[in-house]
C-alpha cells in the first residue's frame, strides 16, 4: 500500500515538529508548511490525502486555505482537520461551514491526533489503515 | 383779480366818485379848497394802494375793520366838508352803518338800503329840494346811500360767512375727534339721562347702531344688578362734576356684558347741562391681563416643579428667587434665604467658591458649568449658570441650575468598569489562545518522550517543553499588569512609556497571527499621577482600534510619546482604512458604532473620551479615509509634591 500523505500547517514550529515525528512513525508521509500561503504553494505542487491546519497564522489563516482548497477543482474533496486554539463553539461551526471535515481544538493529545485521522481516512476510503 | 379784492375797489371808486362829487359841488362848498382836495386824493390814492395789495390781505378781518373805520371817518369827513353838517344826511349815514352792523342778511340789508334810499329821495322831492339849484347835489345823496349800504353790507356779509365757516370748521375738528375717539364717548341730557349723541367707538365696541341708542335712557345699556351702582355713579358726576370707575359694565346687543373703565364729566353749556360719558372696553386688557397671569402662574409651576434646584441670583450673587427643589433640599424658607448671598446660604461661606460658574457667568456673560465633587455628603453635583441679560446686554440676574449627578456619576464608573472586565474577557480568550499553543506542544511533546528510549532524543523534547514552558511563564507574567485593572486604585505616578509598552502586550495577545509593525518613537516623560488601570484602558483601547483599523492587512501602528512644557503628549497612529469625515465628530459618542451587532459595544472611545477628560487631558482625532488615523492625548503636566 502507497503510504498515505498528510500536511500539517501550523506557525507553531513545536507543533509541526512532534505531529510529523508521531506521523511518520506510524508510516505516513508528512509535508510541513507554516502559513497558509506556503501551504498553498506546497499543494499546487505536491499531492497530499489530508490536511491539518492551523487557522491563527501569518499571511494567509486557516479560513482562508480551507476555502481555497474547496475552491480548488483538484483538492475540493480533500479531507482538512482543524488544528486550533480557538476553542469557542462559534469558531467550531464557522470550521464546518466553510469546509473543514474535522475540527479539533488544542491542547490536544496523541491519541485525539489519531482518533481524527481514523475518522478521516475511514470515512473518504473506507480503509482502516492505522 | 379776486372776486372779494375786486368788488371792494370798485365799490370804494364808486363812493370816491360820489363823495368827490359832492365836496367838489356841494352847498357848503369852498371851505376849505386845498383841504377838499387832500381828502380827495388821499382817497383815491388809498384805492389805488388798494389794488397792489395781495388778494390774502382781504380775508384777514383786521384789514377789514380797519378798512371801515378808514372809509367811515373819510367819509364822514367829506360828508362834512360838502355840507357842512347836514345832520339829515349823517342821520341816515350813521343808520346805514348800523342797519349793517346788525344786519347779517346781505339781501335784506339791500331791501332796507333802498327802501330808506327811496324815503329820504321822497322827502327831499316833499321838500322841493330837489328841484333846486343845488338840486343835483341833493339828488346824488341818493345813490350815495345805496352805494354806501352796498359797501358796509357787503363788508359784514363776507365777515360774517368767514365767522361761520370757522365755526363749521371747528365743529368738524371736535366732530372728528370725538367720532374717532378709541374711547367710546356718549353725551346725555341732565337731568333725564337720555342719550342725545354717541361716537362711533359706541357703536363699534356695543354692536348698536347710533339711530337705535338716540333718545334712549342711559340705563337701557346697564345691567338691571349694576343698576343701583350706577345711579350712584351718576350721582357722584352731580355732586362732584365728575367720576370713575371701573366696575360697571354695559350690555351689547347681542345681550352680553363688557366689562369698561368709565367716567363722567358735567358739561355745562349755558343754560343747558350734559354728561360726557367716556368709557373704554377692558374685554382685551383683561384678556391680556389673564393671559399674562396665567403665564407667569404656568411658569411658576414649572420652575418649581423641577426637581433640580433652580435659583436666581442677582450679580452680586444675592439670591432673588429659589424653587421648590432648593427650599425642600435646606429645609428651609424662601424668606430666609431671599437678600442673602448664595454662598453664604448654601454653603456657609463668606466669598464666592472657587471655580463658581455664577461667578464666572458675572464676569463674562456667558453661561457656565462645573463639577462639584461633595464628600463629606457623597454626591457630585453639576452646577450650570445661565445668563438673564437686558434689551441692552446688561446683565440683570444669573440662573443657578444645579444638578444632581451623583447617580449618573455612579452609573459611569459602572460603566467604566464594565468595558474593563469586557476587556479582560477579550483579553482572556486572548490569552486563552496563546497558551494553548505552547500548551499543545509540552502535551505534544512529553507524550514524545514517554516513548522515546534514546536518551538524547529524550533531551531534544524536553527541552522544546522547557522553551514551551518558558513562553507560559511570559505570557502570565506580562497579564500581572493587566489584572490589577479590574481593582480600584488609588491615584499612583505612572510612566506613560511603560503603560504603553505594557498595552501593547496586551493588544498583540488579542491579535496573535495578523503582522503588525509597530514602531515606537518613546521620549522620556515625566510621570503624571492617575490611576494605571484607567491610562491602561485608554492605550489598550485605542491600540485594539488601531489594529482592527488595518482590517487583517499589513500595516504600521506607531506610538510616539513627547513631552512639552505643559503636556504630556502621546500619538497612536495607524495607516488603516480610515474613519469617515461624517462619523468623526460622533465616535467620542456613547453607543456609536459602525462594527456588527455583537462585535463592538460602542463604548470603546467614549470610555477613552471620558478617562482622558477625567485627568483634565485633551483627546483629538485626524483621520482620511484609506490613509490612517492618528489619535493625539495631552495629559497636562504637573508637579506634585
Amino acid at each position: 500500500m502507497k503510504n498515505k500523505r498528510i500536511l500539517i500547517v501550523d506557525d507553531e514550529e513545536v507543533i509541526r515538529k512532534f505531529v510529523k515525528i508521531q506521523l511518520s512513525k506510524l508510516g505516513y508521509e508528512v509535508g510541513e508548511a507554516e502559513d497558509g500561503e506556503k501551504a498553498i504553494a506546497k499543494l499546487a505542487s505536491e499531492d497530499f490525502d489530508l490536511i491539518i491546519c492551523d487557522i491563527m497564522m501569518p499571511n494567509k489563516d486557516g479560513w482562508e486555505v480551507i476555502k481555497e482548497v474547496r475552491a480548488n477543482p483538484k483538492t475540493k474533496d480533500l479531507p482538512i482537520i482543524v488544528l486550533t486554539a480557538r476553542n469557542e463553539d462559534i469558531d467550531m461551526f464557522k470550521g464546518y461551514e466553510i469546509g473543514a471535515s474535522y475540527y479539533m481544538t488544542k491542547p490536544f493529545t496523541k491519541g485525539q491526533l489519531l482518533y481524527g485521522l481514523k475518522l478521516m481516512f475511514e470515512e473518504s476510503t473506507n480503509e482502516y489503515s492505522l | 383779480m379776486d372776486n372779494r379784492k375786486g368788488l371792494i375797489i370798485i365799490l370804494r371808486w364808486l363812493i370816491i366818485i360820489v363823495i368827490s362829487y359832492l365836496i367838489l359841488f356841494g352847498r357848503g362848498r369852498i371851505i376849505d379848497q386845498n383841504l377838499s382836495n387832500l381828502l380827495i386824493l388821499i382817497y383815491i390814492a388809498s384805492n389805488i394802494c388798494l389794488i397792489f395789495l395781495p388778494v390774502s390781505l382781504f380775508y384777514s378781518s383786521k384789514f377789514f375793520f380797519s378798512l371801515v373805520v378808514f372809509d367811515t371817518l373819510i367819509v364822514s369827513i367829506g360828508m362834512y366838508l360838502s355840507e357842512k353838517m347836514i345832520s339829515d344826511f349823517y342821520i341816515v349815514f350813521f343808520l346805514i352803518i348800523i342797519f349793517a352792523s346788525i344786519s347779517r342778511n346781505l339781501k335784506l340789508l339791500m331791501i332796507m338800503g333802498s327802501i330808506s334810499s327811496c324815503v329820504y329821495g321822497l322827502l327831499l322831492y316833499s321838500r322841493g329840494l330837489l328841484l333846486t339849484s343845488e338840486g343835483g347835489s341833493y339828488f346824488l345823496r341818493i345813490p350815495f346811500i345805496f352805494i354806501m349800504t352796498a359797501f358796509y353790507g357787503y363788508i359784514v356779509q363776507t365777515l360774517t360767512e368767514e365767522k361761520r365757516e370757522e365755526l363749521v370748521i371747528s365743529e368738524d375738528k371736535y366732530r372728528g375727534l370725538f367720532e374717532n375717539a378709541n374711547d367710546g364717548i356718549i353725551i346725555l341730557k341732565v337731568p333725564s339721562l337720555e342719550i342725545i349723541d354717541v361716537n362711533m367707538e359706541v357703536e363699534k365696541a356695543l354692536g348698536y347702531r347710533k339711530e337705535d341708542l338716540l333718545s334712549k335712557d342711559i340705563f337701557f345699556l346697564i345691567r338691571s344688578e349694576e343698576i343701583e351702582k350706577a345711579k350712584d355713579f351718576f350721582h357722584k358726576i352731580k355732586q362732584k362734576d365728575g367720576a370713575r370707575t371701573d366696575e360697571l359694565s354695559l350690555i351689547k346687543k347681542d345681550g352680553l356684558p363688557i366689562e369698561v373703565d368709565i367716567s363722567g364729566k358735567r358739561i355745562d353749556l349755558g343754560e343747558e347741562a350734559f354728561y360726557q360719558i367716556i368709557f373704554r372696553d377692558l374685554t382685551q386688557q383683561r384678556i391680556l391681563e389673564k393671559k399674562i397671569r396665567d403665564s407667569k402662574r404656568s411658569l411658576e409651576a414649572i420652575f418649581d416643579g423641577i426637581q433640580d434646584q433652580l435659583s436666581i441670583q442677582s450679580p452680586q450673587f444675592t439670591i432673588l428667587r429659589v424653587n421648590r427643589a432648593v427650599i425642600k433640599n435646606y429645609s428651609t424658607t424662601f424668606g430666609d434665604l431671599l437678600g442673602k448671598k448664595c454662598y453664604e446660604a448654601y454653603y456657609q461661606r463668606s466669598t464666592p467658591c472657587e471655580k463658581c460658574p455664577v461667578k464666572i457667568t458675572i464676569e463674562t456673560k456667558k453661561p457656565s458649568s462645573s463639577i462639584y465633587k461633595l464628600l463629606e455628603i457623597d454626591k457630585t453635583l453639576q452646577i450650570f449658570s445661565y445668563p438673564i441679560l437686558d434689551e441692552q446686554g446688561n446683565l440683570l440676574s444669573v440662573i443657578e441650575y444645579v444638578k444632581d449627578v451623583t447617580e449618573q456619576q455612579r452609573l459611569q464608573d459602572q460603566l467604566i468598569q464594565s468595558e474593563k472586565l469586557a476587556g479582560i474577557g477579550i483579553l482572556a480568550s486572548g490569552v486563552a489562545h496563546e497558551i494553548n499553543n505552547p500548551l499543545s506542544g509540552i502535551i505534544g511533546m512529553a507524550e514524545l518522550a514517554l516513548e522515546e528510549d534514546d536518551l538524547n532524543k529524550q533531551k531534544n523534547y524536553l527541552s522544546d517543553i522547557l522553551s514551551c514552558a518558558q513562553r507560559i511563564a511570559e505570557i502570565t507574567n506580562g497579564l500581572r499588569s493587566y489584572s490589577r485593572m479590574a481593582k480600584k486604585e488609588e491615584l499612583v505616578e505612572i510612566d506613560i512609556n511603560d503603560i504603553l509598552e505594557s498595552s501593547l502586550k496586551i493588544v498583540n495577545f488579542a491579535f496573535k497571527g495578523i503582522q503588525v509593525d509597530v514602531e515606537r518613537q518613546f521620549q522620556p516623560l515625566t510621570k503624571i499621577k492617575a490611576n494605571p488601570g484607567e491610562i491602561q484602558q485608554v492605550f489598550v483601547n485605542l491600540i485594539t482600534n488601531a489594529f482592527q483599523a488595518l482590517n487583517g492587512k499589513k500595516g504600521v501602528v506607531s506610538l510616539m510619546t513627547k513631552a512639552s512644557e505643559d503636556f504630556v503628549e502621546i500619538k497612536i497612529k495607524d495607516n488603516g482604512i480610515g474613519i469617515p469625515e461624517k462619523h468623526l465628530n460622533k465616535i467620542f459618542d456613547p453607543f456609536f458604532t459602525t462594527k456588527k451587532v455583537g462585535e463592538g459595544t460602542g463604548l470603546g472611545l467614549n470610555i477613552v473620551y471620558r478617562i482622558v477628560t477625567k485627568y483634565d487631558g485633551i483627546i483629538n482625532v485626524e483621520s482620511k479615509e484609506g490613509v490612517g488615523t492618528t489619535f493625539t492625548i495631552k495629559f497636562p503636566r504637573r508637579d506634585y509634591v
